[in-house]
């Protein structure tokens, strides 16, 4: 099911190219444990399979399928091995850490394509309550649960660990947090173990395995055959809790939508500046829009934005041919002392062009925004225009405190600063850390 | 929590008030409340247990005249509903009437859940406060449920029904679900059990269901009667009258029923007694004590505490009832023992009981998040605000039907969906059919195959819903539009098929291995239905397909190359492969779904042609071969779609438009005044969105609309259609490098990085 990877290159001998992909990752000495992993995995999950078809139980296959999902983790994390090492080509020419996010959002889908599957199975048992043999059942479960915890523990999988923080709270965390959460209100002291958010692979595995043991439990006393089945579609159910928001994250960045943190701080931003200007920036945006830009207002723009976010500036212009004539003073910044005439209407600009940004530049990959190719250009490239348009805008701006409408203005350019260099430098940190040592 | 927002929920509206003022009554004086409420419960259980025993004599019409009758008795006498109070109108009496109506027939609905599933289950089932089943419904039916712990309440709360549902082999009843007709000692009882019996279940699991019902009832019975109850004056009142008419109600009634059929009780004195027990405990001293504690207690702890004890005496006589300790307790003597084992203690009564306990426990208590308030932000002094006003009037939520009326418009404009969503009701009628006609002639094959049927559905439920939201308009967080909903479809599309090819190839090896007998005589009729029912669906999508292929050939600038493309496809690669590569000029979406609809075929005609082989031949191997075979052809048909997606996705560069694009940046570099350009990057977006994003640097004497618009042309010739350029000027860089010291080094490496680029622009697009 090596579907990810296995497309890499589309070309006649991919094998033969496969091959050599896995010599050049092979060859670092990190993904050596990934692989020695991988290879216990396949081992365990084969005897998992085997004690699955000996027990007839649904909600042991239920739980190896987690087993199985770990086997998709590990490969990702090789995947993530072998995209830092490679350099963009020329048809890639964003490189290749889409990949990354791809093959998390295919692991995750097809784990729950795999639960689907179980609910389906389990949904024709019922029907038929077949019987189970508890022999192997409890065995199995403590193979696959403690492999599972002991892969994920082990191994650094970076960006499983990364999706599984920024992408909301399944279910069975929330749950479990609330739980823990009244647990501690009774003995405080184990606040320390249980308040932080949960791994949410840990926690299924753990689930999983409890509801098993249950099983095992009810069978061997009563033989409540019916159990096993509605222990299947609770874990059924627990895999879907857990990987659900995991995917709709990945899916989200895979659909080149605006980050929701870029979103977030885009509205602080606009709060610190003040309801006026937010106000006015809408009817700003408006005319940006309808190309209904003035001249005054534009060089003022221009100049302010054309470094900084050039390329968005000429997306509206485009819509609307004629008014494309718009985008391209940046260099007449002599023209800005100019439009200070016009008081607060001529401020709209410079909070309205940082909004704008926000759409286009969509999440390339977990780390990096926007489609960057080199990002450290880049993100200096983002950052920049903004402290660059603020050594600008200070002239008017001075200006315009001595016409009494100087506050906002300040807050729009403590916004811009805080706002916007927060964002590249946290992908700086994290890029710089990912990179050696992932 | 509470003390956290404390102060803000007092000063909001009224909202969290009535909760929190009794929080801080000394504990001490509520215990008295506490035992006399846990006291009054154990006696309910013992009343409750006491009527099961009268029930199996006394008729229950009869019984619940009695009761009634008792209970009116002493309400009126304690009550005095006539001499006190304001007079009474009409219109008021004609609700009363109604209050009683319903009473009766909640009450029935209750005694007769009783006699079916005996004590301990009622108990468990049916004394669940108001404020329990509400939170409960309002966590089933709203989204605003109040937190994960409300859920799980809600949870525990199905699980113990359903664990009294299948886990508990009541075996007794069972046994006397077979039922002689001269059991049924009237006209209504036979109904309620002709009822039961047309719904296929035991008698037991009929009276859990039942009292399910009833439960619902009195809950909405309770809400509806509060207005009234103030209306006439206190609910003291109004029991007391209702009950009094109810008992002229069931008066004639009861006449009728003592003339009509005699009587299986010798003699009424020796039931004067357990009567005077029942109708104090079960009635009277419970409604007293609920409406005292509900005054001096809050309703949740009240419902907490009152939930607790009932359950557990439950438990405690449904195991000691029969027992000799308890012949003092029970005012019935009946003079034999019948060692009457029926409606015991089971293992899945008593874990549906824990689960009642748990789930009464979390339900009851007072959700945590104030009420309903939600942040809205912070007041000048600090302060968090919340907004009282609830999501009533937030999600005006349209009505059903008009809902389905829209969206069914809306899938019908257009022939994508339009197409899925006929075929999805062809798939959807057949499955029916065949699960319909499998329950019929009890055939687990086909109710089976209906099952999988319905997983295949999935898939074109998926289908539509990109089909249709592929076409919702840009938002801010999709800021190029949900297009691209089409191709994560078609991907996710094809790894359903890779999931169902794994899973049939694993299948086929375990039959290699180990052939099972199967017998075949059933499997061709459905498989040709089904074969039929494909079929049509590949007839019309490869309409589709045809149709959308000639339109992308009138629409798209390179229609030749996309077309030699393809036949090199065709000329290429094998004859199972040939659909799917054809389907390249429609979307991703369709092609997963007109795939998906390839492989059902596929499965269907592997069946017929396998089970010819076996009748004619008698190759059981063929059956393991043929789905081994089916499961490597669906793989192989899927690779292309996945591979195309994976592009996509990974925003490569669009293979139909290299060589245009080629062209087109050195079209660019010819560009009067334009001395570079760097980072151009293309990428299909969507099926038709054709994204790109280029930097170009100029002599600073240049004017800037004018590059702009030539570079857009020329890109646009090539077929981008999403294209957004930066023009760069010396001074750009310059003012970079001005901006601060700390930008010196990156400077530098942008300068580098220009040099580089500049002399490299001939290579670097191939």
């Amino acid at each position: 099911m090596g579907t990810i990877h296995l497309f890499r290159k589309p070309q006649r001998s991919f094998f033969g190219k496969l091959l050599r992909e896995f010599r050049l990752v092979a060859a670092d000495r990190r993904s050596w444990k990934i692989l020695l992993f991988g290879v216990i995995n396949l081992i365990c999950t084969g005897f998992l399979l085997m004690w699955c078809s000996s027990t007839n139980s649904i909600a042991l296959t239920a739980y190896t399928y987690l087993t199985i999902f770990d086997l998709f983790s590990l490969m990702t994390c090789l995947i993530s091995y072998w995209v830092t090492m490679r350099k963009p080509s020329p048809v890639y020419s964003f490189g290749f850490e889409r990949l990354e996010v791809l093959a998390v959002f295919a692991s995750t889908v097809l784990a729950q394509l795999g639960a689907l599957f179980i609910l389906k199975e389990s949904a024709e048992r019922f029907l038929e309550q077949p019987e189970i043999h508890t022999g192997r059942l409890l065995v199995g479960t403590f193979v696959a649960l403690s492999f599972n915890l002991f892969t994920m523990l082990s191994i650094r999988n970076k960006p499983f660990a990364y999706v599984s923080e920024a992408a909301s709270t399944s279910w069975l965390q929330e749950h479990v947090a609330d739980l823990s959460r009244s647990l501690c209100g009774i003995i405080p002291g184990l606040s320390s173990i249980f308040l932080p958010r949960m791994n949410p692979f840990v926690l299924i595995d753990l689930a999983g395995a409890f509801a098993l043991c249950i099983t095992y439990m009810l069978i061997e006393i009563n033989n409540y055959f019916a159990v096993d089945t509605a222990s299947a579609i609770a874990i059924a159910l627990m895999t879907f809790g857990t990987m659900y928001p995991m995917s709709v994250y990945s899916g989200k960045v895979l659909l080149q939508t605006t980050p929701p943190h870029v979103i977030g701080q885009l509205d602080k931003l606009i709060r610190e500046a003040g309801s006026v200007h937010v106000r006015i920036r809408r009817d700003a945006n408006e005319q940006m829009v309808l190309a209904h830009v003035t001249n005054r207002l534009y060089t003022l723009v221009s100049t302010l934005t054309v470094q900084i976010f050039k390329d968005d500036w000429i997306r509206p212009a485009l819509l609307s041919g004629p008014v494309a004539a718009n985008v391209l003073n940046f260099s007449d910044h002599h023209i800005i002392p100019m439009p200070l005439l016009k008081g607060a209407d001529d401020l709209n600009p410079v909070t309205s062009t940082p909004a704008k940004p926000s759409s286009p530049p969509p999440e390339f990959s977990f780390n990096t925004p926007g489609k960057n190719v080199n990002p450290v250009i880049l993100l200096n490239t983002q950052t920049r225009p903004y402290g660059f348009g603020l050594n600008h805008g200070h002239t008017p701006y001075s200006n315009m405190l001595n016409q009494g409408l100087g506050v906002p203005g300040i807050g729009a350019t403590q916004g811009l600063r805080t706002g916007f260099t927060n964002i590249p430098s946290r992908y700086g940190t994290n890029n710089r850390i990912g990179q050696p040592r992932p | 929590m509470e003390e956290k927002y404390g102060g803000d929920v007092l000063s909001g509206p009224g909202g969290g008030g009535g909760g929190l003022g009794p929080v801080d009554l000394p504990s001490a004086r509520l215990t008295k409340y506490i035992v006399l409420l846990c006291f009054t419960k154990f006696l309910k259980a013992v009343g409750l247990f006491e009527s099961y025993d009268l029930l199996k004599a006394v008729h229950i019409v009869q019984f619940i005249f009695i009761l009634k009758l008792g209970t009116a008795f002493f309400m009126v006498l304690f009550q005095k509903p006539f001499s006190s109070g304001k007079t009474i109108t009409k219109h008021q009496w004609i609700k009363i009437f109604k209050h009683a109506v319903a009473g009766c027939i909640i009450s029935l609905l209750w005694f007769f859940g009783l006699t079916l599933c005996g004590p301990l289950r009622t108990l468990l089932l049916f004394e669940h406060s108001d404020i329990v089943v509400i939170s409960l419904l309002s966590v089933l039916f709203t989204s605003s449920g109040g937190g994960p712990a409300k859920t799980r309440g809600a949870a525990f709360f199905i699980i113990a029904v359903i664990c009294l549902l299948l886990f508990d082999n009541d075996d007794l009843m069972a046994k006397m679900a077979e039922h002689p007709e001269g059991h049924h000692d009237s006209a209504l009882t036979h109904m309620l059990y002709t009822a039961i019996a047309f719904l296929g279940v035991a008698d037991h699991k009929g009276g859990v269901l039942l009292l399910v019902l009833a439960l619902c009832c009195k809950v909405g019975f309770h809400t509806a009667s509060r207005k009234l109850s103030i209306d006439v004056g206190g609910a003291k009142r109004l029991q007391a009258l209702s009950h009094l008419v109810s008992v002229l109600l069931l008066c004639p009634w009861v006449i009728v029923l003592s003339v009509t059929t005699e009587s299986k009780v010798e003699s009424w004195f020796s039931l004067i007694m357990p009567f005077a027990t029942v109708i104090f405990f079960v009635m009277i001293l419970d409604f007293y004590v609920d409406s005292i504690c509900s005054v001096k207690m809050e309703v949740s702890k009240c419902a907490r505490y009152g939930s607790f004890p009932i359950f557990i005496s439950a438990l405690l006589f449904g195991n000691f009832w029969t027992h000799p300790i308890t012949d003092q307790l029970r005012a019935m003597n009946k003079a034999a023992h019948q060692e009457s084992t029926e409606h015991v203690l089971s293992g899945g009564v008593v874990v549906s009981a824990i689960f009642f306990i748990l789930s009464a426990n979390i339900l009851s208590s007072p959700s945590k998040r104030g009420q309903k308030g939600t942040l809205i932000g912070y007041s000048p002094e600090g302060t968090p605000l919340y907004n009282f006003m609830g999501d009533a009037f937030q999600h005006s939520s349209q009505s059903i039907p008009r809902f389905i009326k829209e969206s069914l418009k809306q899938i019908l404009e257009e022939s994508d969906s339009r197409q899925i969503f006929y075929f999805l009701c062809l798939n959807l009628l057949f499955t029916f059919v065949e699960l319909f006609y499998g329950v019929l002639t009890n055939s687990l094959g086909l109710i089976s195959d209906g099952f999988h049927m319905l997983f295949d559905c999935s898939a074109l439920v998926m289908g539509l819903f990109a089909a249709l939201m592929s076409r919702w308009k840009a938002t801010r967080i999709f800021s190029y539009g949900y297009g691209r909903i089409e191709i994560l479809s078609g991907f996710i599309n094809g790894l359903f098929l890779i999931v169902i090819a794994f899973f049939v190839f694993m299948e086929s090896v375990a039959r290699l291995i180990d052939p099972p007998e199967l017998d075949t005589h059933m499997l061709t009729p459905v498989s040709v239905g089904g074969l039929i029912v494909n079929l049509i669906g590949i007839c019309a999508f490869s309409h589709a397909h045809s149709h959308a292929h000639g339109a992308s050939q009138g629409s798209c600038h390179s229609s030749d190359h996309n077309h030699s493309h393809h036949m090199h496809g065709h000329s290429d690669h094998g004859h199972g492969h040939s659909h799917g590569s054809a389907g390249g000029g429609m979307n991703a979406n369709m092609r997963g779904v007109f795939l998906h609809v390839l492989a059902d075929t596929l499965g269907s005609i592997g069946v017929i042609v396998s089970t010819i082989l076996i009748e004619q031949f008698g190759w059981f191997i063929a059956d393991p071969l043929c789905s081994l075979f089916i499961a490597i052809l669906i793989f192989l048909s899927v690779v292309p779609l996945i591979k195309d997606a994976c592009q996509v996705l990974l925003l490569r560069l669009p293979p139909e438009y290299e060589k245009e694009l080629h062209i087109a940046l050195e079209k660019i570099q010819k560009i009067e005044g334009l001395i570079s350009y760097r980072d151009p990057h293309f990428w299909r977006h969507s099926a038709s969105i054709v994204a790109g994003t280029i930097h170009i640097q100029v002599t600073s004497d240049v004017l800037e609309q004018r590059i702009v618009q030539q570079v857009t042309g020329i890109l646009k010739d090539a077929g981008v259609n999403n294209l957004t350029i930066q023009v760069e000027k010396e001074a750009y860089f310059q003012h970079m490098s001005g901006l601060s010291t700390g930008f010196h080094d990156v400077l530098a490496m942008t300068k580098q990085m220009e040099s580089m680029k500049y002399c490299k622009d001939g290579t670097y697009i191939m």
